[in-house]
Formats: C-alpha cells, sequence, structure tokens
C-alpha cells in the first residue's frame, strides 16, 4: 500500500479516537458476585505495594513471601511496583490513565470505598473475611456497601506515649482522663529556654496533622461523616472542639507548631524534650534500636486520647484486586495469601505493625512490642478515618484547613465550615 | 452602490512578477528538508500537539480518570476562579515570580560581569555558582531543609550569631514564601549567569574601547554599553526565567507541600494536587489552560516592552 498524505493523516486520525476512546473507557465492571478462585493457578500477577520499600521489605517480600506462595503454585510469577505512600495516588492515576493498573493493589485505610464505587476493584468472595478472625473493625475499612473488596494487610494505629520517669518527677501518677487534664499536665511539664521550648509538655506534630486532628475527634465523640458518607459531620461541635484543642495545646505553650521529630532522628520523646507524644504503633522499633535503655527501664507507657470517648487511631494496609486484572483468580488467591497468618506476622515484624488478626495477639512478635501490644488490646476502640466514596478528594484539603486554625489563621470553626464546603462540593460530585 | 476597479487581463498580467522556474535540484532538496523536519514535526505533532489539544477538551469536562470524562461546560473555570486555594496559588506564583526573576537576573548579571574580568580562579566559581543548576532538587531541597530547621538550623545559627531572635522559616504563614523564594532565587542564579556570561563575550570589544578612550567610567560603560548591548540575552533570560518561576514545584513538593495553610502553594502544585491527589484531571486541565494562557500572555507583553529581542540583535 502507498503512504499518501490523505491515507496518512486519515490514520493518524483514526489512532488518536482510538487512543482516546481507550483512554475514556472506564474500567470493567464484576458481572456478579465474587467467587473463590478453584483450579490451576498460573500467569504472572503484577503487584503495587506501599509496604515493603527499602532492601529489607524487598528482601522479605521477594526472598520470602513470594517463594512461599510459590510452593504451592509454582506458575504464578510476580512483579512488583515498590512505591511509598506519598506517591502511590500519583502511580495509581498514572496507571489508570494509561491502563497498566497492577493486579493487585495495596491500599490505605478510607481508599477502597472511593475505590470500588468507581468500578477499581472487583469484589471479594465474603468468606475470605469471614473465620479468619479479623476483628469487626479491621474489617470495617474494606468494605463498601456491604461488599468486601479487600482484605488487611497490617494495621498502623496511633495514641500517646508518655515517658514515666517525667510524670513521676512532677508527682503525676495517672495518665489523664480527658482534654482538661491533658492540657494542665503538658503545661506544667513544659520546660522553656531562651524563649523556645526546651522540653514540650506533648509533641502532637510530628504525626500526620490530618490524623492528628482526626484522632482528637474521634476521642471527642466525632464523626467525619454519617452512614451513608455522603453527610459531612466534622465541623461540628466534636470537631470544631478538637481542632481547638491542639490549637490551645499551642496557646497555652505546651507545645509549638514547630515543634517535631525529625525524620531519621530520635524522637523528641526519646530524647526526653517531650513528655508526651502522638504517635504510631512503629515508633516502638525506633526506640527499641535508638534507646533500648527506655524499654529496659520502663521508661514508656502508653494511653488512648480521651475527651468524651476513649479511642485509638487505625489505619493500615490493606491488600485488593484490580477490576481490570488479567489474571484474577491469581490476583485473588495472592490476596488471600497477603491477609494469612504467617505473612501478617513475617509484614508486621518488618515494619513493626499490628496484626489484624486476633490470633496473633499470643505470638512472640506482639507480647515483645509494647506499642503493638497496647494497640491489639484496645483494638475495639479503633476508628478508623474516611468513610465516603468521596475521601480522596477530600482527605488531602484536610491539612491545610488543621494547619489554618494551628497557625491562626483561621478560627476552627471557619477553617471546619470552609473545609466542609469542599467536602460537600467533592460528594455533590459523586454520580 | 459600490463601483469596483477592475484591472484588464493585461495588466493583471504583467503585475504579476513571472514564475521562476525552480530547478530539480532546489526541488529535491526542498523534498529533502520536508523529510528531514518531519521525525521532529511528528514528534512535536503527537508528543506536543496531541496532549495539548486533549489538555484543552478535558478542561471542560469533569474527569477522573476512572471513569470517562463527562462533558461540563465552563464548570471547571467557574470552580477555579471562586475557589480560595487557587486563587492564593495564583498569587503565590506571581509573588514568587515578581521577586525571584528580577533579583535573581540581577545577581547573574553582576556576577556574569564580575567573572568576564579574567579574574583568578574563575573557572572554580563559575562552576561553584553553576552547581545548583545541575543538581537535583530533592538534594537541594534536603540541604535546604537542614538550612531552615527551626532548632539548630545553619539560618537560625546565623541568626543567634547576630543576636537576632529565631524564626520558623518554613512553618510560621509569613516566612515560609520568602523562604522558598530564597531557593528559587539560588538555584536560578546559575544558568542566568551562564547566559549573560556567553552574550558579553560576544560583546565587541572596540566599543568598551572607545568609551575608555572617552574617558567614560566604569560605572557608566556597564550602564551605558553592557546593559544596552545585552538587551536581546535579558530579553532571552527574562521570558525563560518567568516562564521556570511559573512552572516553580520541586522546592514547593519537598520543602513545604504548600503549607503551612497553602501559604506556600503555587500554581504548579495545585495542578499536581488536582490531578494526582484529588483525582481531578479535568479540573488540573483547566487549571494548565489557565496557566498556560497567563504565560503567553505575560510573554506578549514582554516582547512587546522590550521591543523585542530580534530587533536589536
Amino acid at each position: 500500500m502507498t503512504l499518501t498524505r490523505r491515507s496518512f493523516l486519515s490514520a493518524v486520525g483514526i489512532s488518536s479516537v482510538a487512543l482516546s476512546a481507550a483512554a475514556c473507557s472506564g474500567p470493567t465492571a464484576g458481572s456478579g458476585p465474587a467467587t473463590v478462585a478453584t483450579g490451576k493457578l498460573s500467569g504472572q500477577v503484577s503487584l503495587l505495594t506501599p509496604i515493603f520499600e527499602g532492601a529489607a521489605g524487598k528482601a522479605l517480600l521477594e526472598q520470602k513471601l513470594i517463594p512461599a506462595f510459590q510452593k504451592t503454585h509454582p506458575d504464578v510469577s510476580f512483579k512488583v511496583d515498590y512505591v511509598n505512600y506519598s506517591a502511590l495516588n500519583e502511580k495509581l492515576t498514572t496507571g489508570l490513565a494509561g491502563g497498566t493498573v497492577a493486579d493487585v493493589l495495596m491500599l490505605g485505610v478510607g481508599w477502597i470505598p472511593p475505590f470500588a464505587a468507581k468500578g477499581v476493584l472487583a469484589e471479594l468472595p465474603a468468606e475470605f473475611a469471614d473465620g479468619q478472625g479479623f476483628h469487626p473493625r479491621v474489617l470495617d475499612p474494606s468494605r463498601h456497601e456491604g461488599k468486601l473488596y479487600a482484605l488487611p494487610a497490617v494495621l498502623d494505629t496511633r495514641f500517646v506515649a508518655y515517658r514515666k520517669d517525667i510524670f513521676e518527677e512532677a508527682g503525676i501518677t495517672a495518665p489523664p482522663q480527658n482534654w482538661e487534664e491533658l492540657r494542665g499536665i503538658a503545661k506544667e511539664l513544659t520546660r522553656s529556654s531562651g524563649g523556645r521550648i526546651s522540653r514540650a509538655g506533648i509533641d502532637a506534630f510530628s504525626i500526620d496533622l490530618r490524623q492528628g486532628w482526626e484522632y482528637a475527634l474521634f476521642a471527642n465523640g466525632g464523626k467525619l461523616f454519617d452512614e451513608t458518607g455522603r453527610k459531612v459531620l466534622f465541623n461540628q461541635r466534636e470537631g470544631v472542639e478538637a481542632l481547638e484543642f491542639l490549637a490551645g495545646l499551642i496557646k497555652d505553650g505546651s507545645t509549638a507548631f514547630d515543634f517535631r521529630s525529625e525524620a531519621g532522628k530520635p524522637l523528641q520523646l526519646q530524647t526526653g524534650n517531650a513528655a508526651m507524644a502522638l504517635v504510631n504503633n512503629a515508633h516502638f522499633m525506633t526506640i527499641q534500636q535508638q534507646s533500648p535503655e527506655l524499654i529496659k527501664e520502663g521508661k514508656i507507657g502508653t494511653f488512648l486520647l480521651k475527651n468524651t470517648t476513649e479511642a485509638m487511631f487505625q489505619g493500615g494496609t490493606l491488600a485488593s484486586v484490580s477490576a481490570r486484572s488479567k489474571n484474577p483468580d491469581a490476583a485473588q488467591t495472592f490476596v488471600r495469601y497477603l491477609a494469612s497468618p504467617e505473612v501478617i506476622l513475617h509484614t508486621c515484624e518488618y515494619r513493626g505493625s499490628v496484626p489484624a488478626i486476633s490470633a496473633l495477639a499470643s505470638s512472640d512478635y506482639v507480647k515483645n512490642n509494647d506499642f503493638v501490644r497496647f494497640a491489639v488490646d484496645n483494638l475495639d476502640k479503633s476508628v478508623s478515618e474516611g468513610g465516603t466514596p468521596a475521601w480522596m478528594e477530600i482527605r488531602d484539603t484536610i491539612k491545610a484547613a488543621v494547619e489554618e486554625a494551628l497557625t491562626g489563621k483561621a478560627t476552627a470553626q471557619e477553617a471546619l465550615d470552609r473545609l466542609a464546603d469542599t467536602a460537600n462540593d467533592a460528594i455533590g460530585r459523586l454520580q | 452602490m459600490t463601483s469596483v476597479a477592475t484591472a484588464s487581463p493585461d495588466t493583471a498580467a504583467q503585475s504579476v512578477p513571472p514564475r521562476k522556474k525552480v530547478s530539480s535540484l532546489l526541488r529535491s532538496q526542498r523534498r529533502a528538508g520536508v523529510w528531514m523536519a518531519l521525525p521532529a514535526s511528528l514528534h512535536a505533532g503527537i508528543w506536543i500537539g496531541l496532549p495539548m489539544l486533549a489538555s484543552i477538551v478535558l478542561s471542560f469536562t469533569q474527569y477522573d480518570v476512572i471513569s470517562a470524562p463527562r462533558f461540563i461546560g465552563l464548570a471547571n473555570f467557574e470552580d477555579l476562579f471562586t475557589d480560595p486555594v487557587f486563587m492564593t496559588s495564583l498569587r503565590n506564583t506571581a509573588v514568587y515570580a515578581f521577586f525571584t526573576v528580577p533579583v535573581s537576573m540581577a545577581i547573574a548579571l553582576v556576577l556574569a560581569v564580575m567573572l568576564n574580568q579574567g579574574i583568578r580562579g574563575q573557572m572554580l566559581y563559575r562552576t561553584a555558582i553553576f552547581i545548583p543548576q545541575v543538581t537535583a532538587t530533592v538534594a537541594i531541597a534536603l540541604v535546604w531543609l537542614w538550612i531552615y530547621n527551626p532548632r539548630g538550623g545553619l539560618a537560625n545559627q546565623l541568626l543567634g550569631f547576630f543576636g537576632i531572635g529565631q524564626v520558623s522559616w518554613l512553618t510560621d504563614t509569613a516566612w515560609s514564601l520568602p523562604s522558598i523564594i530564597a531557593v528559587g532565587v539560588w538555584q536560578g542564579i546559575g544558568l542566568k549567569m551562564l547566559i549573560y556570561l556567553a552574550a558579553l563575550q560576544g560583546l565587541p570589544k572596540d566599543v568598551f574601547e572607545a568609551a575608555s578612550i572617552d574617558g567614560a567610567t566604569a560605572v557608566q560603560k556597564f550602564m551605558q554599553i553592557t546593559v544596552p548591548m545585552l538587551k536581546p540575552a535579558t530579553f532571552f533570560v527574562l521570558v525563560t526565567s518567568i516562564i521556570g518561576a511559573f512552572q516553580a514545584f520541586d522546592q514547593v513538593y519537598i520543602l513545604t507541600q504548600g503549607g503551612p495553610a497553602n501559604s506556600t502553594t503555587l500554581i504548579t502544585y495545585e495542578i499536581y494536587k488536582s490531578a494526582f491527589q484529588q483525582f481531578r484531571m479535568g479540573l488540573a486541565c483547566a487549571q494548565s489552560l489557565v496557566l498556560f494562557v497567563f504565560l503567553i500572555v505575560l510573554t506578549l507583553i514582554n516582547r512587546r516592552l522590550m521591543g523585542g529581542s530580534n530587533d536589536d540583535s
């Protein structure tokens, strides 16, 4: 065939239309209730994971976990895409736009409803969650409209850790029972030098600001959204008080907006520069590695943040199957494997995370990790973020609203009302 | 009724110049030129033209990457101009450009003139000044994170040496944008200096010699000869600097992530957030289009104000 100018332009035009159509086509929706894969599995499974980063994580996944899976499924091969949580969104966006989304997606708590509602995730058989020993609160973030779309791989909780030795020196014998007491203790334990805080009463901003405020909201009996995920509740009294509580700590001089533990350096709590701190359970490993004497001497205590309700913030990583997977049976089986007790235990040991399965509470790992044991003991008080299909749009805007209140650019009510407007817009765009 | 004067066929034929006979060599050269330009044209058409077209089309849609785009007319643009965060990002970007462009251009020009004097170790100085340009912004930002560290960072240690109080460089809404601007100025000097240096070395020496004979001082020579003769280079540096300033992203992404309270959110960071964190690709395309139009207008204004570069070159 001779290439003429007209035929060339026609070909380009047709290709463009085809490309656009391919780009615009949505994912294939599930054709019915999910069934458990049976029969011999084969083919390649691609995995997008934010939790096996670094050489140690890669070694664990590729030299231990995947080979163990391949012992029973030797014809399944794997292609792993490692990413950290800060870039997970980008990776998903580009994967979805380019039609290269992985078969198995590991997502954060709160991410399931948005992606399930848009048909990105395949429904999992309900029996995957039954009889496995998952705590009911742990399974909540894996569901959307009553259907199961993911299984919890690991949990990452937030609570308060404190220095027992500093408390004892000040004659404080028990952790605070409400925010008024906490502010009083924080103020009492704060030390300043040359106009700067040398020891903060509480290091409240070293964990993610969004999660810090949400945790306070939950401890004040508040919710982000109603049960339908369509009504904003966070700008009601409970949320406003939660933000005012955090801002109040700055006003009291018990902490400062820039008083944080730096990445890669010992925590302010470890060095004694903070008497209390909002922490992640994984911080125990940091303390154990960098300041083992604090653990041996029993100087670190833990308590749940409480005003009207005793609450623990629950985050974590969930494993799900892409609705576009070309190898759904193998992907589904691998997801179930990732949420099996032995894999969860290995993953938790690597990350310092909390196992999602109650049976692992008696494991040596849990027994020997004070923060993880504390989290496991309090799973019935855990509350997760998210809860609306519009979460991915709202999630990112919360931090700026919290910062507005903490830096005095707006009152807590003003900042949360503006945030509510943004959230309502996002919810209004849901189809 | 308007009367139309028509030329007679003979007159018209006389007014058209006779068509030159194109030689076969010229024809084959033209054909070769077309073939040689074809790969670049195809590349530009496919990788620049089509995405631009797609971006313009998508800016009129609600598109979340997952579902098919839905035409919503001008709704994205209405959202943009009523969104306080986008308006803040526009203002921040304008402030960022206003301070980084002239300041870094002035410093770059002075440095270029100094390093054009044949001073000892000039290669070392030139390299040192140019290094930030070729260093990964991530590495640079990490160094600046340490400099701006509120506890023990270099910036606060220097202030302490002079008895000045400590500053929360990146966490105080009053200081965060100036801190980002300082990084932008520092990082942008190298390339501008290099362009000025190249332009300076192309200036005719005899003009300066004549001025020296006439008794002109160094400042007079700089203001009345160097600066006017560098006008084409200045136009180029100005346009590319403005475009660069409006496209600044890395330092914000690493140093502040737009915070605190959106005080350092620039347009590009807002586009990134809309597209990759909020899955609002249609809105991100609308924001990109606004940025594109803004840059075109600024470039045209610059060209008009400076009388264009070609006229003076």
